[in-house]
């Protein structure tokens, strides 16, 4: 018959020869050998869980698997995420197989994984793995461009691929200059937006893509794409690529879904009046092409309606920093709720790109 | 000497205490007629109190000193009825017929001005009707005639605030969805300070008032000049203005800065404050409110400058310095 006080003098001198294993440098934890199954069984069980219960309270947002949203992430996919789950280009990375645990293919995941589940996945990362969680966690929607660009890889061909993740604007002589080249994978040569997949930064102020790229650079502007893609850059490269964007003049984005008139007449009214019983001043009077503006106010004619609406729900939340500049925007959004600004971004959408005012050179 | 020495010491006490009943904040100084009979109440219910305060510690000390001895128990229940019930009721009723009594005064129907004040987070937008002349919007300072009989209209488009300029009258909300009025008889010229009198904000402590009470000569001269457009409408201080978005909220009259969701500021270098009383007003002054509104007045809608180069904030800050 074992007393409670052995018992508890038994657990304390276990605990006490596990320290002396660790302690005793005997334990290998190289990574080529693997884990034992039974611990690759625990923690994969342990992951799962976790992540099936961290994505319950996780909802998918309407725009899933729309194709402009696999075009988003696929640049960032091959940037940061094919080095290790490799991609139907390049394959299995030869790394990979001596990770621990090693990073899987993706080419069932989808399969695997709800969509929220991957959700959780990709924003939080995955701990005692090398998967990092996403940079900027509170950018949902580039999460989910994630996700949908996971959801269509499995079974992807390196053709299909290359053009997702490359792009396919013609070759150019910009591409000698490789911070470009890698810049134009995504926003091409001239900055357009693709179809819609990209906001146009082509003719916008070059001030104003100086102070953004710095902004996404030390993540003042938040971003897991962009900061990932900036990081690096050196204040050459970056004044180099905004004065070439600046110069640019990339055709407007495609319309959006049906426009009615009622909501343009809505939009331009918030854009060329605000709302002033609810304190909104009007867009026009920083946004508007006019002489003597402050070039770090971007244009916002022609610009992409997804990506406008998404940076004003992004300021309403308080999750849009940017340039020295960008707080004045936090006190310009309060007053508007989400029709607003639905109306305010189709309106700008709708209206031909200008050509760069002069005064802003 | 000896009995000279604590007389000195309560005198100071005294002119301490009495020390704040002056100045431009001010109840107990009234420069108006509303003013004034809003501290006569309140000196007389002092007097009143004071005597019934004598009264009842006396009654007090006495029934302590003889104990049961002073009345019989008849005598003691009837001395309870009279001073315990009827005599309050008495008094209060006189206090309720006599505050009543000045109320119509706050009511007037018959005004020489009107002026609407909405309460804004956090600052006033000040607007003078005029007969058969358009109105004419000025903001955080309201000037007016001596011996007129002046009516406020007063509104909020979101939270309540109160209107109170103690040395001119009593205090009235400002009701979101509702107006509510005020009339106000100044009678003595002078500048004097008001505040908001009810929180509506973390700026609820720094949202002051200049109220300057002029001559009616002056004040026409003052009201002929309000109406009119900026002193300086054109050059590299409205170009800075237009160039960084401030037409977006204010108004200078004169130029395209016609937006109304910050205060106007056609005249903003004739006024005795920046920022709602916060500031004594000053090219300095304005430079650093354009700079750093939102840590001088917490949640203030207006964004902070900081990031403008320092040429700009003056060229700004001097521009609207010289629109007198």
């Amino acid at each position: 018959m074992i007393t409670w006080r052995q018992g508890l003098l038994g657990l304390v001198l276990l605990a006490l020869a596990g320290l002396l294993l660790a302690w005793s440098g005997l334990i290998g934890i190289g990574a080529g050998s693997g884990h034992w199954k039974i611990t690759d069984l625990v923690l994969h069980w342990a992951m799962e869980q976790s992540v099936e219960t961290a994505a319950l309270s996780v909802e998918e947002p309407p725009e899933l698997d729309e194709p402009r949203q696999i075009r988003r992430a696929a640049g960032h996919f091959e940037a940061s995420c094919a080095f290790c789950h490799g991609s139907p280009l390049r394959g299995r990375p030869p790394l990979s197989d001596r990770m621990t645990p090693p990073p899987p293919p993706l080419t069932q995941s989808a399969e695997i994984w709800s969509a929220a589940e991957l959700f959780v996945i990709v924003q939080q990362g995955v701990k005692f793995t090398g998967m990092p969680a996403w940079i900027a966690p509170e950018r949902a929607d580039e999460v989910w461009a994630m996700v949908s660009f996971l959801r269509v890889l499995p079974g992807m061909d390196a053709a299909t691929y290359r053009d997702l993740a490359f792009g396919t604007g013609p070759p150019s002589e910009a591409d000698a200059d490789p911070v470009l080249a890698n810049c134009a994978r995504c926003h091409g040569f001239d900055g357009g937006t693709d179809g819609g997949a990209f906001p146009m930064i082509g003719g916008l102020p070059e001030a104003y893509l100086r102070d953004t790229l710095q902004a996404f650079a030390n993540g003042t502007r938040q971003s897991g794409i962009m900061r990932f893609a900036a990081a690096g850059l050196t204040p050459d490269a970056i004044a180099r690529v905004s004065a070439h964007y600046a110069s640019q003049r990339p055709p407007a984005a495609p319309p959006g879904e049906e426009l009615t008139a009622g909501l343009l007449a809505h939009g331009e009214k918030i854009a060329t009046e605000g709302i002033p019983e609810e304190r909104v001043p009007a867009c026009g009077r920083c946004h508007a092409d006019r002489p003597g503006r402050n070039p770090a106010f971007p244009e916002l004619d022609g610009q992409a309606a997804w990506y406008l609406e998404e940076q004003l729900h992004l300021f309403k939340a308080g999750a849009r920093g940017g340039g020295p500049y960008a707080r004045l925007m936090a006190k310009v959004v309060p007053g508007l709720t989400p029709e607003d600004i639905e109306a305010v971004a189709a309106y700008y959408a709708s209206l031909p790109a200008t050509p760069q005012a002069a005064a802003t050179r | 000497m000896s009995r000279a020495r604590p007389f000195p010491a309560a005198a100071t006490l005294g002119i301490l205490a009495l020390s704040a009943c002056t100045g431009p904040q001010s109840a107990l100084d009234p420069a108006g007629e509303d003013a004034a009979e809003i501290a006569g109440l309140f000196w007389q219910m002092l007097a009143g109190a004071a005597v019934i305060w004598c009264l009842v510690l006396g009654g007090s000390v006495l029934a302590s000193w003889r104990g049961r001895s002073l009345w019989q128990v008849a005598t003691a229940l009837k001395v309870i009825l009279w001073a315990g019930a009827v005599f309050p009721t008495v008094v209060l009723a006189g206090l309720l017929i006599h505050g009543l009594r000045l109320m119509p005064g706050l009511r007037a129907t018959e005004s020489d001005l009107r002026i609407e004040v909405v309460g804004e987070r956090f600052w006033w937008r000040v607007i003078y009707h005029r007969d058969g002349a358009p109105p004419v919007t000025s903001a955080n300072e309201i000037r007016l005639p001596a011996g007129a009989t002046v009516e406020f209209i007063l509104s909020s488009p979101d939270v309540i605030h109160s209107f109170w300029i103690p040395p001119l009258g009593g205090k009235t909300d400002l009701i979101p969805g509702r107006t509510t009025r005020q009339v106000l008889r100044p009678t003595k010229p002078g500048v004097y300070r008001g505040a908001c009198a009810e929180f509506c904000g973390a700026s609820h402590a720094l949202m002051a008032l200049t109220a300057e009470v002029m001559t009616p000569d002056d004040f026409a001269r003052w009201l002929q000049a309000e109406a009119g457009p900026a002193a300086v409408t054109a050059g590299p201080g409205p170009d800075a203005f237009l160039r960084h978005g401030c037409a977006a909220c204010h108004t200078v009259r004169g130029t395209e800065a016609n937006a109304l969701v910050g205060p106007d500021l056609t005249h903003l270098g004739s006024r005795h404050t920046v920022g709602a009383g916060i500031l004594a007003n000053s090219p300095a002054a304005i430079a650093r409110f354009v700079a750093h509104a939102d840590t001088l007045k917490p949640e203030i809608r207006m964004p902070s400058y900081a990031m403008l180069p320092e040429t700009e904030l003056r060229l700004l800050a001097d521009w609207l310095a010289s629109l007198r």
